[in-house]
């Protein structure tokens, strides 16, 4: 499903001007890592896409759908956000339950969310934590209910908020693998991040927002190498882009696989 | 995201510079003389004659105003209407209104006691504009008010706003997962648990972890404590203190004397 | 004598099970930087609230080996003395806001105050931290309306103006832009080379890299391996144990499997 923004305008009712005229178009389908510094406006912007922010001017379209004309609660069955933070979504008393909660409200068929269920617990290895209270689960664990419990709801567009915070190397792979098995499924993933290393490894599609604005916008491999205009959003490029421009390589590689074979 | 947290306002002016203890005496003074004086129109020129001129001079006028419109005065109307209505004294009825009536003695009643609700909240109003919360906290300890019971004090003044905050980006985080909390009653008490749960757990955390963080920063150490800001509090302003404790004094002993 | 030294340390939370420590050692020297790695439920964050004296002081819970830092023994100590000797930040910094102060100023200047430092002292080192960290300009914000980023300096400023012997951060830098990231990590890196003991529990291995002078590889709650970055780091046994490893490491370590590389491993 695709994401068409045009001139998007937010003020902060502190009279910051978050948003300063933002234009995009996402494809149904795209992988996109938002990266930016601190106070950029990457959250303001994605909590435009489920009608958590209404824009003060410009137009935000998910599909055929304004979003100045829905409620949050119709966006959800168009698009599924995990907040940075999982203990600000989860509430039930064992996984299972937390996990049936989006699905339902969508009001799916059962059979349909047994299904949607059973996958989404699959594919964040939840599958032996079913009866587990969520509390009683590390945050690293709890991190991956919260995952879960946003794919059970088989939106066509998935964002993900800072999802590797905290996180450890372990389960920072496994978020990848969520995220390799949404785009297999020809979802639309949205994920904000300030780890510049896994953006390269998981996304195709790079915008990197500053102070309100599209600073840069494009397939990774040219985002990632423009070090200099990075910098003004406070991002690094990714290590082995850096590596590979200090041994002289012609071409900007973004990870492992391309690094080795241009050496 | 509060900016302000409290109602201080931040200007240069006279009543500014008070003592917090000076500004906390006086307005309980002219609450308690409002409420005690013998004397029927004491409330009201207590409002006209010393709240109002004060809050020009502590050149919070404009908020204070605005203040004073949108919340005292609906709140001191509404008693005065319950109080003029149904406080059964006096036989005159000059007003009539299906079964109810007033008679000039309840008016009378009513008018003083809405009057002296007025001056109560009016005068804390005024207080709450020109004194910054930690500064009356840091006066305090430092005339032996406990640092744990000031601290409450303080921090509890903030956590409304926060928890506010808080509830909202839960809510926003349900919202997220289709659920509906827009509509009827009915599903609008049914979609409570989502939002309660994530808040209890949550301030259960954030209480432990503050605990943690004040601690390591020395809340609890023995040495005796010092304060950012300077707090001055010239000789007159005590004799200013000892005058409106006398008038107080001289308030109640008159109403007990007349009755 | 190192400046902290844990004797065969084993720590159990109150209503656990097992032990969150089991039997660590570890020495630190004055003014050394010492990074903490390890999985989620390592004992990293234990670690730290053992060195900060709330493990067992605040938690209680059964503790038996020796903690000592700068000549003195934990056990023999109150948590308020303690504190004054070392610093902790930790991860959320939302929870770290005292709640008591309206601007940012105030909230650094909160711990000296709790602990007596005059007036002018204080004003002049709140204004030094705050010009360590590059949070000047947020001086008369509410600590409240600022993003996770900058209310993570805050937290560290908070502590660093105390000037502890021993600073124990754990991930303080999660919610910050890589950017601003090295321009923290390079500010403690200064103050540990100024004398003050940094121990610090870091996910981001490429930083550990660049900044710390050793690593402590946590597993289990037990020491796994310690020694220099580059040996603790592209270490074989840390691979094996789901360790992150560094961009660098890990594809040298693939390149030498395919015969492009054949030198030895460094980050």
């Amino acid at each position: 499903m695709k994401i068409e923004i045009q001139d998007l305008r937010f003020i902060y009712p502190t009279g910051l001007e978050a948003l300063k005229g933002i234009s995009l178009t996402i494809e149904a389908g795209e992988q996109v890592a938002i990266v930016g510094q601190n106070g950029a406006g990457k959250t303001t912007l994605v909590r435009h896409f489920n009608g958590l922010l209404q824009p003060a001017s410009g137009s935000v379209l998910i599909g055929d759908w304004d979003v100045k004309k829905y409620s949050v609660a119709k966006l959800a069955s168009r698009v599924g956000y995990v907040f940075q933070n999982p203990d600000e979504q989860l509430f039930s008393r064992d996984v299972l339950t937390e996990v049936t909660f989006g699905p339902k409200n969508l009001k799916y068929a059962k059979e349909k969310i047994d299904e949607l269920v059973k996958r989404a617990l699959s594919l964040t290895e939840l599958t032996d934590k079913t009866e587990t209270n969520p509390y009683d689960l590390s945050p690293t664990w709890r991190k991956m209910v919260a995952l879960a419990s946003i794919i059970a709801m088989d939106t066509p567009i998935v964002i993900f908020d800072e999802p590797t915070t905290g996180q450890d190397a372990v389960n920072v792979a496994r978020i990848a693998n969520v995220i390799a098995e949404l785009r297999k499924e020809g979802k639309t993933v949205i994920t904000i991040t300030h780890d510049i290393d896994f953006c390269a490894e998981n996304f195709e599609r790079v915008i990197a927002l500053s102070k309100g604005q599209v600073l840069l916008d494009g397939p990774a491999r040219e985002i990632l190498g423009q070090e200099e205009i990075l910098a003004q959003t406070y991002v690094d490029p990714p290590q082995l882009t850096r590596l590979g421009k200090r041994l002289g390589l012609k071409e900007t590689v973004r990870n492992q696989e391309e690094f080795l074979n241009s050496l | 995201m509060h900016e302000r947290l409290s109602f201080h306002i931040k200007r240069d002016s006279v009543i500014h510079k008070l003592n917090p203890l000076t500004k906390l005496t006086l307005i309980l003074a002219l609450i308690l003389i409002s409420f005690t004086s013998p004397w029927y129109w004491t409330p009201h020129v207590v409002l006209l004659l010393a709240v109002i001129p004060l809050s020009g001079l502590g050149r919070v006028f404009p908020e204070f105003f605005k203040a004073a419109t949108r919340l005292i005065l609906p709140a001191a109307g509404f008693l005065f209407l319950m109080q003029a209505f149904f406080q059964p004294i006096g036989e005159e009825v000059i007003f009539k209104f299906y079964f109810l009536d007033i008679t000039q003695e309840s008016l009378m009643f009513a008018f003083r006691n809405a009057m002296r609700v007025f001056v109560m909240i009016s005068a804390f109003t005024l207080f709450l504009l020109t004194t910054h919360p930690s500064e009356l906290m840091s006066d305090l300890t430092r005339r032996g008010l406990p640092g744990q019971f000031a601290y409450v004090i303080i921090s509890t003044l903030q956590i409304l706003p926060q928890m506010q905050a808080k509830a909202q980006t839960i809510i926003a985080a349900q919202r997220s997962r289709g659920l509906d909390t827009e509509s009827t009653f009915l599903k609008r008490a049914g979609s409570v648990l989502p939002l309660v749960g994530p808040l209890v757990f949550g301030s259960l955390v954030e209480v432990e972890e503050r605990a943690i963080a004040i601690e390591a920063r020395g809340f609890t150490s023995k040495n005796s404590k010092t304060s950012l800001h300077e707090i001055p509090d010239p000789s007159f302003e005590k004799t200013i203190r000892w005058a409106l404790l006398m008038l107080v004094i001289l308030s109640i002993a008159a109403n007990l004397w007349l009755s | 004598m190192a400046f902290v030294n844990l004797q065969n340390v084993t720590y159990q939370y109150p209503l656990t099970k097992t032990p969150a420590l089991q039997n660590v050692n570890l020495q630190v020297n004055e003014g050394e930087f010492v990074a903490i790695v390890g999985p989620n439920g390592a004992g990293k964050s234990t670690l730290c609230y053992t060195l900060a004296g709330f493990a067992p002081h605040f938690f209680k819970g059964e503790m038996s080996g020796t903690v000592e830092v700068a000549g003195k023994e934990s056990s023999k100590s109150t948590l308020d003395e303690w504190v004054l000797n070392v610093g902790l930040a930790f991860q959320n910094p939302f929870n770290q806001i005292s709640g008591a102060k309206y601007t940012v100023f105030e909230e650094i200047a909160f711990g000296l105050e709790n602990i007596g430092v005059p007036r002018e002292e204080m004003k002049s080192r709140v204004e030094d931290a705050m010009a360590l960290t590059g949070i000047r300009d947020l001086a008369e914000r509410s600590p409240y309306s600022l993003s996770g980023g900058q209310q993570q300096r805050v937290a560290l400023t908070s502590i660093l103006v105390m000037r502890p012997k021993l600073l124990v951060l754990d991930e303080p830098t999660s919610q910050m832009d890589p950017i601003g990231t090295r321009e923290v990590f390079g500010t403690i890196r200064k103050m540990a080379e100024e004398g003050m003991t940094v121990v610090l529990v870091e996910h981001k291995v490429e930083w550990i890299a660049e900044f710390a002078d050793r690593v402590i590889a946590l597993k289990d709650g037990s020491v796994l391996l310690e020694g220099k970055p580059n040996e603790v780091l592209t270490s074989e046994l840390l691979a094996e144990h789901g360790f992150g490893l560094s961009r660098y490491t890990s594809t040298a370590r693939e390149a030498k499997k395919r015969g492009i590389w054949k030198k030895k491993i460094c980050l």
